[in-house]
């Protein structure tokens, strides 16, 4: 008998081996900010167990937590029956948009994508000073967040490339759209052709990419195989930059903050924490870090849809900060550093930066 | 429910800490049992003042009301089975005071296990009884089930540490019970009374709870053995060489399969697997209890016996154990995990027994836990959705009870009786204990408000 729901038919079994031990919930970033247990993985998983008992339909009433996920991961890190939480949730918010039942905002950002190159339907690219798509050993590739919101955190990173002299080239660079696989739509084939097209122009072995979800994207997704079929190599600015010598350092007392999507989702760890050792003779790690990092709150599109929640993660993140009295927060993620920028309170002094832009500043300062 | 009512609940929390709603409702109708049944509405409680006038206000209405911690309990006792309102006390999450000189913390039910053990900590102290679910489970759960862990072959449940408590009767009366003192028998021990009373007879509102030192040093060995008959004189022979061990493991064979198919592990697939650690301060005191343990495997023709050198190699002592639960619950859509207890001189007898049971009933037994207080896990591994599996595991569950109690053991070591285990309590409790908790429960609740349906109390 066919099933109902395609989640249903391709991630049955693992719905029901969800012990219900709740170890999720001990991890869980937005349980934790809302203390709900509806909105943490096992909350989601029993749901789903009563679509597929003919309990309950798979409709509006079920938004708010199927559609309240940061896709951070940490639950299936510590799942003891190994279920696959973030895959199955990307399935039935496929099936939630197919049976008509969407945040408005996820819809409102595919719809944005139909018409506009960026995830805020902005119309001015900020050109960041610089001529674009032209011949260069690398392509460096902004991402939406970067672009538009945190341009100050990219200007500073094109300037540290510029002082390390690094032959690269801006694209007319259009949304990666990798965001809409999480939010229960398709990637958008247009931009993506676009993308491929441009950074193919300009000669370019390597694609550095400043934002950790444009690269998952660029790597994982069929859409853009043909990068990888045409031997260009992609890689995060964080891989990029642990062969240079900064010839700078700083003896402020400096953490880091493992993006969700550069860590559990790609298991980059080291990189950032060689390069940050370089350049920080005070080095400490926060309580929850590498796999165990705690969720700034601002993925899977929560940030957009739950701001008041994606605060409260983020906030909860910032009190490990203050926890070990950190100066400065290093991240490598504009998402991050957006979110828990938005979410620092005036009492907390540290500042929080993108590691490029730390260094830059440093390297100023030493000029 | 009456509007009446619901906007009365509203009016004592809040509308913020008031839900109906659909997904709050699903998530609120299970625990980790087996059982499941939906509440009308849910409160997120911050006060005993706010309790008791929700209880007040339910013991006139005569509407079942559920208090509810992590919800991780094993025996369906947080499912609302009857309806009702759920009282979500995890947001009453304060550790109310921690006196090191007194050896005691205060806290409320809403406290996680993990978040009192991290506090504890910088004071080089801990809170002994440490559930498997410890990271997320509150210590009012721990309360109300009488919790135990790996830990209480030396240093016993949730019970031994509680002192005091607070507590909101049904009909809205706030009580104190016990004393800060590390020690009383002023009146009768109505704390006692409470703590695994399974939020049947109170709602627990703040805990009094004794903490300890924290030893600094462990040794850890490891001992196969091919006869469960040999790996069951090795326990005695443990409980007669004076040592108390502060962890005392068992894996059966069915288990040490279970491992090997599913990691890279690579056990000796023999009848047992026993892994003994002992605590203390200095490593000549530790290792002195584990030579004396590593002495008595011995005598008992281990296959092989492993003494850790390092750290880790505890590690991988213990990442078998570890994996047990989580490899276990990957097998088969359903299971349940029991807590049989029996004397430690009747374990063998209890495992050749649930090797028995396994087969008459063909289904599968996989069996570990705490051997050094006679608490195994049986986990029965089934499909929930064929209900010839379903039988079988019923079938399986009556027998495992029945020879449990033969062997002069108990239902639950430390799981709770909840709704799993209700048609069972006359196997264990005769009908003059039985009246007995039914009175209790009449004189507290004459109602029937507080969590009914639980530990056979009605019939």
């Amino acid at each position: 008998m066919g099933k109902k729901y395609d989640f249903e038919e391709k991630y049955r079994e693992q719905i029901l081996q969800c012990s219900r031990c709740g170890f999720c919930q001990a991890v869980c970033p937005v349980y934790g900010a809302t203390l709900r247990p509806a909105l943490n993985a096992k909350g989601k998983m029993l749901l789903l167990k009563e679509v597929m008992d003919g309990k309950i339909d798979l409709n509006d009433e079920l938004i708010e937590t199927l559609f309240q996920c940061t896709t951070c991961a940490n639950c299936f890190q510590n799942c003891p029956s190994g279920v696959p939480v973030m895959e199955i949730i990307k399935q039935v918010r496929k099936d939630m948009v197919s049976v008509g039942s969407c945040h408005p905002a996820f819809k409102g950002m595919n719809e944005v994508l139909k018409n506009h190159t960026n995830i805020y339907g902005e119309n001015e690219p900020e050109d960041f000073e610089r001529e674009r798509n032209k011949k260069a050993e690398y392509v460096y590739f902004i991402g939406c967040v970067g672009s538009y919101r945190e341009d100050e955190s990219t200007m500073a990173t094109l300037n540290l490339l510029d002082r390390l002299q690094v032959d690269y080239t801006l694209i007319d660079e259009v949304c990666c759209s990798g965001v809409l696989e999480d939010v229960g739509y398709e990637i958008n084939d247009a931009l993506a052709a676009k993308n491929i097209d441009r950074i193919l122009h300009t000669g370019a072995k390597t694609v550095i990419t400043g934002c950790p979800y444009c690269y998952r994207t660029f790597n994982n997704k069929a859409q853009y195989d043909q990068l990888l079929k045409e031997g260009i190599q992609v890689t995060h600015i964080t891989q990029f930059l642990q062969d240079f010598d900064f010839g700078i350092t700083t003896d402020k007392l400096v953490t880091y903050h493992d993006p969700c999507d550069l860590g559990r989702h790609c298991g980059i760890y080291e990189e950032p924490r060689n390069t940050i050792r370089k350049i920080a003779t005070n080095f400490i790690e926060l309580p929850a870090n590498r796999e165990n990092a705690l969720c700034c709150g601002a993925g899977g599109g929560v940030r957009g849809a739950y701001a008041k929640n994606s605060i409260a993660m983020a906030r909860r993140r910032l009190d490990q900060v203050e926890e070990v009295g950190a100066d400065i927060v290093l991240t490598e993620c504009n998402s991050c550093v957006h979110n828990l920028a938005n979410a620092r309170l005036r009492k907390q002094k540290f500042r929080i930066y993108n590691t490029t832009q730390f260094i830059n500043e440093l390297m100023e300062e030493a000029e | 429910m009456d509007e009446s009512i619901r906007q009365a609940l509203i009016e004592i929390v809040g509308a913020q800490n008031y839900t109906n709603s659909l997904i709050d409702m699903v998530s609120f109708s299970y625990d980790a049992s087996e059982h499941s049944g939906r509440p009308v509405c849910a409160v997120w409680v911050e006060s005993a003042e706010q309790i008791s006038k929700i209880l007040q206000l339910a013991n006139r209405e005569k509407i079942p009301v559920v208090p509810r911690g992590a919800g991780t309990g094993l025996s369906g006792m947080a499912v609302p089975i009857k309806g009702g309102v759920v009282l979500d006390l995890t947001r009453m999450n304060k550790i109310v005071r921690i006196s090191i000189e007194d050896r005691l913390a205060i806290v409320q039910p809403g406290v996680v296990y993990a978040t009192l053990e991290k506090t504890l900590i910088p004071y080089g102290f801990f809170f002994p009884p440490d559930p498997a679910s410890g990271k997320v489970s509150t210590l009012g759960g721990n309360v109300a089930t009488n919790a135990g862990g790996l830990k209480g072959a030396k240093y016993g449940t949730t019970r031994d540490y509680v002192l005091g408590l607070q507590v909101v009767l049904p009909d809205g009366r706030i009580m104190k019970t016990g004393s800060k003192a590390m020690k009383s028998v002023s009146g009768y021990d109505l704390t006692r009374l409470f703590v695994g009373s399974e939020g049947t007879l109170g709602v627990v509102t703040e805990i009094i709870l004794k903490i300890n030192p924290k030893p600094t040093a462990t040794s850890t060995a490891l001992a196969t053995f091919d006869e469960l008959a040999d790996a069951g004189s090795a326990i005695n022979e443990i409980m007669y060489s004076g040592i108390i061990p502060s962890a005392l493991e068992i894996l059966g064979k069915e288990t040490i399969i279970a491992i090997n198919q599913n990691t890279d592990l690579n056990l000796p697939e023999v009848d047992a697997m026993i892994l003994a650690e002992a605590d203390g301060y200095t490593p000549e005191e530790t290792d002195f209890q584990i030579k004396k343990i590593i002495a008595v495997f011995e005598k008992n023709h281990p296959k092989d016996v492993k003494l850790a050198e390092n750290e880790k190699e505890v590690g991988e002592l213990w990442a078998a154990r570890k994996s047990a639960y989580g490899v276990l619950a990957r097998i088969k859509t359903h299971f349940v995990l029991e807590d049989v207890t029996v004397p430690m001189t009747n374990i063998a007898p209890l495992l050749k027994g649930i090797q028995d049971i396994s087969k008459k009933h063909q289904i599968q037994i996989a069996t570990f836990g705490h051997a050094g207080d006679g608490n195994l896990h049986p986990q029965i591994l089934y499909d929930g959705y064929d209900p010839d599996q379903v039988k079988r595991m019923e079938e399986a569950t009556t027998d495992l009870f029945k020879l449990a109690i033969e062997l002069d053991g108990t239902l639950t070591g430390e799981h709770g009786i909840g709704l799993s285990k209700a048609p069972f309590m006359t196997l264990e409790h005769d009908p003059v204990a039985m009246e007995i908790m039914r009175n209790v429960k009449k004189m507290f609740d004459p109602n029937n408000i507080l969590n009914p349906g639980k530990m056979a109390l009605e019939e």
